[in-house]
């Protein structure tokens, strides 16, 4: 009796302890996303008052070449980001995992993610110029391609900013994948190679499908980080030249801050939001869906 | 019960939610001054987008301290989008920066049209009476007929040139004539050096602005004020002219990521096409004016102009409308535009000064300032600051898309052209 008293009184007290955080949440979360929001549907310079627009901004968005060009930028990135990363990081953990220097040898992939992106762009961009180090090491060996313009034209500048941060990406990948390796119990797989499966074949029947939990959570990752893309662009190209690697992530900053366009930079970043929204939720949910019905 | 605190506590939310945003909206309408009591203060801050400049700031914040009584402490942002959108927002909070730098032509206007600036018409009258700023400068800081803000600095755009190089190529006298520019270009290329720096973002406009304004600065003001399209066979002409340029090899690789001044004090470049204001990042690198490097007034590209062309650009010091120390802040800029206070300025960054009676220590800027005061010269206001926003936004992406991949420019004018007639159709 005692008890359900003071469940019901802690019941009630409840919501009170978490408003201080729910408050904090709605004030910088939620009245920002309700504010851009309002935003997107008007003409607003910032400074004088936002005069409502309709749709306009939202027609705007796919109409204008440019971001219909940062768009299709944008899916690049998230195929690029979903299937080089990924690809390497599982090549690189199945391969070390259960090695002796396994640590040491996936270590130097780990590295460069305790750098920041903006520090991976600026050394790539170093990298990538004309007659930079690739630039440089092509023409030392005599191989064809030493005054490439490896970031002067699109799409091929996208690709090489979609390996840059392959470099940087992989390894926290790999790590990712040693971990979904490690929670594989070793019985059924010691069981698998006294039957025979060795190799590719073990990988395929026997490791791949355990590392789906972890593989989803990769992916999920990736879908969420390419999406967003702004620093190393911004860093490597500044989205040029022209628009030829621009991103929406760009397009955003760029109407906003630079064009003084709040209500279409306020557009792009909406539908942004909600294509990263729902691409998370289809995605995890078909992956989830899967599970269950497999389990 | 619960259920029905859950309901109250989001019905509130919501509706503190609401009152926020409406909150929110209102704001930017009467974001007009707000007439607050003047409070006299002994020290304004200098909002500004030139980070780099904090020790000529400091310099001249102490020089004012002792002069009149009144400090100023720089605040530098190094990033001009960020220090922008700073400035905007500021003007829908209780802060009115005291003193901030900005940009003349449609930023300008666009602060002037909300009211969010304070006008300056008086000190203009008796700045230009007392000759410590050109009549002619006026123009770039009069909306309607009247002043705002005063001048930060002026800027005369001039080729540099590295002294080694030349000398190395042969060059011993500098070009008068566009012809003699372009063989001065061959002599230097011959040498194995690229003649002329060029890049492909921000500055990428710079050459269109020179050929241009040395071509027709007719046609150059015209297309400023939308009465010129960007696709008129004149512009077309310019950009075939930066294209053959571009293909006789005279420009640096316009993606490298090395500063200027390091290209030209390496001996990359030859030459390089800037403001006034380079001279300072010159010296910085211990490059001594008229040893290391010197500079030439850029020949007209058409010999049959009347006027040199000559790229100027100033910058504005303003003061939000309303600021509460209003009175400090004029007898600061009434200080600020004085010979006294300018001669430091000048000096703390090796640079000119848009006041005349300035004692300009460079012996080749102070005859620049002197020569570009006579007859001789057209004053031509700098593109970025001439051309609205939005517009130089796509040029400077078109341009920075040409220099690298030279092809057919009409394309690329026509993009420029469409939002420059959706500008010009919203002003109207």
């Amino acid at each position: 009796m005692s008890n359900q008293v003071l469940d019901r009184t802690g019941a009630r007290k409840a919501p009170l302890f978490g408003l201080p955080a729910v408050a904090v949440v709605a004030l910088l979360l939620y009245l920002p996303f309700l504010w851009t929001t309002y935003v997107s549907f008007t003409d607003y310079d910032g400074l004088a008052s936002p005069v409502w627009s309709g749709l306009a901004n939202y027609k705007a968005m796919f109409s204008d070449p440019d971001l219909i060009g940062a768009l299709v930028n944008t899916l690049l990135w998230v195929v690029g980001m979903v299937t080089l990363p990924v690809a390497l990081g599982l090549l690189i953990a199945v391969l070390t995992y259960g090695h002796k220097w396994g640590t040491w040898l996936r270590l130097p992939f780990l590295l460069p993610y305790a750098i920041s992106g903006v520090a991976v762009g600026v050394i790539w961009g170093f990298v990538l110029q004309p007659d930079g180090a690739l630039g440089q090491a092509l023409g030392f060996f005599g191989l064809p391609g030493a005054h490439t313009g490896w970031l002067q034209a699109g799409p091929g500048n996208t690709l090489m900013m979609i390996v840059a941060v392959t470099w940087q990406a992989a390894g926290v990948n790999a790590l990712l994948f040693v971990v979904g390796l490690q929670s594989i119990p070793a019985e059924p797989l010691e069981a698998a190679r006294l039957d025979g499966a060795e190799g590719f074949s073990l990988f395929r029947h026997h490791l791949w499908p355990q590392l789906r939990p972890i593989t989803t959570v990769v992916i999920g990752l990736s879908i969420v980080g390419s999406l967003k893309t702004f620093d190393v662009v911004w860093v490597m190209t500044q989205g040029g030249p022209g628009t030829s690697s621009e991103t929406l992530a760009l397009s955003m900053y760029k109407e906003t801050f630079v064009l003084n366009d709040y209500g279409q930079g306020a557009a792009i970043a909406l539908f942004l939001s909600l294509v990263t929204f729902a691409a998370s939720i289809l995605y995890l949910r078909y992956q989830l869906g899967d599970a269950r019905e497999q389990g | 019960m619960q259920r029905n605190t859950n309901r109250k506590a989001l019905a509130a939310l919501v509706i503190a939610g609401a009152l926020a945003l409406s909150a929110c909206g209102g704001g930017g309408g009467t974001a007009g001054p707000a007439k607050g009591e003047d409070k006299p203060v002994d020290s304004l801050k200098f909002y500004n987008d030139k980070g780099g400049w904090k020790d000529a700031f400091t310099q001249v914040g102490a020089a004012s301290k002792k002069d009149v009584g009144v400090g100023m402490e720089p605040v530098g942002y190094s990033d001009s989008n960020t220090y922008t959108a700073f400035i905007r927002s500021s003007f829908r909070t209780k802060e009115k920066a005291d003193l901030f730098t900005w940009h003349t032509g449609k930023e300008l206007q666009d602060l002037v049209d909300q009211k969010l600036v304070a006008e300056t018409t008086d000190q203009w009258t008796k700045a230009v009476a007392d000759g410590n700023i050109p009549e002619q400068l006026k123009q770039y800081f009069t909306y309607g007929d009247k002043q705002y803000c005063v001048p930060l600095n002026a800027g005369y755009w001039v080729m540099y040139y590295n002294k080694a190089v030349f000398k190395k190529a042969g060059v011993t006298q500098t070009p008068k004539t566009w012809a003699e520019l372009t063989q001065v270009a061959d002599k230097v290329k011959a040498a194995g050096v690229k003649p002329f720096y060029q890049t492909n973002i921000l500055f990428s406009f710079v050459w269109f602005e020179t050929l241009l304004a040395g071509k027709d600065p007719d046609l150059y003001d015209a297309l400023a004020t939308g009465k010129a399209k960007y696709t008129d066979p004149g512009v077309v002409e310019v950009m075939n002219e930066w294209k053959k340029m571009i293909d006789a090899g005279y420009f640096s690789d316009p993606g490298a990521k090395t500063e200027p001044q390091a290209q030209l004090k390496n001996g990359d470049v030859a030459m390089i096409n800037f403001g006034t204001w380079f001279s300072g990042n010159l010296n910085t690198l211990k490059m001594k004016a008229g040893t290391d490097y010197d500079f030439f007034v850029i020949p007209n590209v058409n010999p049959e102009l009347p006027k040199t062309s000559m790229i100027f650009e100033t910058g504005p010091v303003c003061s939000a409308a309303g600021s509460d120390h209003a009175s400090t802040v004029k007898k600061w800029t009434d200080w600020w535009v004085t010979p006294q206070a300018q001669t430091a300025w000048a000096n703390s960054r090796g640079d000119l000064s848009f006041n005349p009676k300035a004692e300009v220590k460079d012996p080749g800027l102070a005859k620049l300032n002197k020569d570009v005061g006579g007859d001789g010269y057209r004053l031509i206001n700098r593109w970025f600051e001439a051309t609205p926003v939005p517009v130089a936004n796509k040029a400077l992406e078109v341009f920075g898309a040409f220099v690298t991949k030279p092809g057919d420019p009409m394309p690329g004018l026509q993009k420029i052209q469409a939002e420059a007639d959706a500008y010009w159709a919203k002003q109207k």
